[in-house]
């Protein structure tokens, strides 16, 4: 039923939005940190930017990421001298696409539960001798645990569903840039609705499963325990009744 | 040099703290003042929690920050904890795992965690969520959590402001206990004169950002009550006599063969009397002059007393008093006074019921 370049596109979504969303984790969480606490006036102006990805046309994104990213421009030319091998239209410029792509679905999460969880509890973390890294790792964290996973899975999702940005930066290489959403637009050109209509629903059940995992994970056991408290008093309540 | 020094001249949104006191590090230390005086910002500023502050804090000789020098040692590394108003306990670690975050992160571990759940009573609440405790709990678990640290001081931001009376007699016996046990100087932030009275061996007044008062805690009660900030009382510290279960009333030692009689000790309140005298006091206007000892009388606490000042206030007169070598509060209306005809030096009695005399179980009551 699925071709073999299917597979290969669906292996290759998976590394891309696997990659993207470990990167995006790690320079996401500081600067979800950084916007959280930061009180200047330049906040405004870098949330801007961060959810600009949000409104703009992938293709706007995928325009100016095409021109930084040829050798001529330094970026680029950056990049070649480092590597030896051009940027545009590799499997690396997908990526680099994707997180610029996909930024504000990991940073926005992350930022407002930080901004929720606020000063007072990591005070009283310092004032038991805990340092700035133990109280990310020991407060922060678990506390905001559940953001990271939305985060995580927002940003996976979001990268898996990219299209135009992928099209205009990675063209279609097998094996290299051609990813499902192209594979399926492919299907669509060449008539072959039953194998887009495979890979349409696979897409759209994975999706589903990944939103379905985020809500339930957001979901928290403590939200479940106070249910349970409130049903038994309830039944307690019953019972005297 | 077991002393805490402080001095800050800064500029805060809306105030100025303005401070420079030396304080010594034992027992404890209360800090009065009305809202909005700076007390909790003082407090910020020792812990190290206001960065952006001018001045110095040296505790038992060690400089903990210079601004001048742009020394900081950050919270974490001060050894001085603090109790928060509103507990901020952990709210994804249970009981003993908030407890326990202390002592993990302690230098030292001298202290064993089940002695501090026992001093702070918390033996059946170990495995509880913290989301799910009282107002009294949390701030128990708090201050166990701060205890297991080991900190060289503690600070106490006005940790019973959310409690009932009957919490905080609770909590004020049971900080007590733990001051007599871990000889741990704490410093105890409260607009309660009432709590403070009950709990404190020196008073410092903060007034808009400024130390006005600082000493010994009845003595600068008394000297408050010429400033009339405060409830007008006369604050005693003395060592128990007796129990009068039959009667309600317990007594205590004014003097030898002179007792002041009270209300009977509840059994809340008598864990102190293990280690401490009973303090108590007694508002100014519920104690009464005459010039003759009213021997027949309902009233049971009646002493001669020699006047030492007198100072009219407005349509009363606050009369200071020496009764056996304790000072007295009593104020009364400017008629009595001037139907008295009362003088500096008259021997006169002074009186009042046993209902009158407050301890530990009135908190609240100022």
């Amino acid at each position: 039923m699925i071709e073999n370049s299917d597979l290969i596109a669906l292996f290759t979504t998976l590394k891309m939005a696997s990659i993207t969303t470990i990167i995006l984790m790690i320079i996401g969480t500081p600067l979800a940190w950084y916007l959280a606490k930061m009180k200047s006036r330049f906040k405004i102006i870098i949330e801007a930017v961060v959810a600009l990805p949000i409104v703009l046309p992938p293709t706007v994104l995928g325009f100016y990421l095409l021109i930084a990213f040829s050798p001529e421009h330094l970026p680029g030319k950056l990049w070649q001298d480092i590597t030896g091998q051009q940027l545009a239209f590799s499997f690396s410029a997908i990526v680099i696409g994707s997180v610029f792509y996909s930024l504000p679905f990991v940073v926005q999460p992350i930022q407002k539960a930080f901004e929720q969880l606020g000063d007072d509890i990591l005070e009283a973390g310092a004032v038991l001798g805990a340092n700035a890294f133990d109280r990310f790792f020991t407060i922060v964290l678990p506390i905001t645990k559940a953001s990271f996973i939305t985060a995580a899975s927002l940003g996976f999702a979001h990268t898996v569903g990219e299209f135009g940005i992928v099209l205009m930066i990675g063209g279609n290489i097998s094996g290299e840039t051609k990813v499902l959403s192209i594979a399926l637009f492919e299907h669509v050109e060449a008539f072959n609705y039953a194998k887009a209509h495979m890979l349409a629903i696979s897409l759209l059940i994975g999706s589903f499963i990944i939103l379905a995992l985020v809500y339930l994970l957001n979901y928290s056991p403590q939200k479940i325990a106070k249910m349970s408290v409130k049903s038994s008093n309830k039944n307690r309540d019953i019972n005297k009744a | 040099m077991n002393e805490l020094s402080f001095t800050f001249n800064t500029l805060f949104d809306g105030f100025e703290l303005s401070v420079n006191q030396t304080i010594p590090t034992q027992g404890i230390t209360g800090v009065f003042g009305h809202s909005g005086s700076g007390k909790s910002t003082l407090l910020r500023c020792i812990a190290g929690l206001e960065k952006r502050t001018l001045g110095e804090v040296t505790l038992n000789g060690t400089n903990l920050y210079n601004s001048r020098s742009r020394y900081f040692i950050k919270p974490e590394k001060r050894q001085i904890g603090l109790v928060f108003q509103d507990a901020r306990l952990f709210p994804h670690l249970n009981v003993i795992e908030n407890i326990e975050y202390g002592r993990n992160r302690s230098k030292h571990k001298t202290l064993f965690t089940d002695d501090v759940i026992k001093l702070t009573q918390l033996e059946a609440l170990k495995y509880k969520s913290v989301t799910l405790l009282s107002g009294g709990e949390k701030q128990r678990v708090a201050i166990a959590r701060a205890l297991l640290a080991e900190p060289k001081l503690l600070l106490l931001d006005e940790p019973l402001s959310a409690l009932d009376n009957t919490s905080k007699q609770f909590m004020l016996t049971m900080l007590l206990n733990i001051q007599q046990q871990l000889k741990l100087p704490m410093l105890y932030v409260s607009h309660s004169m009432a709590e403070l009275q009950q709990i404190s061996d020196n008073l410092l007044v903060m007034n808009k950002g400024q130390v006005t008062h600082f000493g010994n805690v009845h003595n600068i009660i008394h000297t408050l009550n010429n400033c009339q900030s405060i409830t007008q009382q006369t604050s005693l510290s003395l060592p128990i006599h007796e129990n009068l279960p039959k009667y309600g009333l317990s007594s205590l030692t004014l003097a030898p063969n002179t007792y002041i009689y009270f209300p009977l000790l509840t059994s809340s309140t008598k864990s102190e009397t293990a280690y401490n005298n009973i303090r108590c006091f007694i508002a100014a206007s519920d104690i009464s002059i005459s010039r003759h000892e009213a021997l027949e009388s309902s009233i049971v606490n009646h002493f001669q007393a020699e006047i030492t000042h007198i100072q009219p206030q407005d349509n009363t007169v606050l009369i200071t008093l020496n009764c056996h070598e304790h000072t007295f509060y009593s104020s009364i209306s400017l008629w009595s006074a001037e139907r008295l005809s009362l003088h500096v030096n008259d021997l006169i009695y002074i009186q009042f019921k046993a209902s009158a005399v407050h301890s530990l179980a009135d908190i609240g009551m100022l």
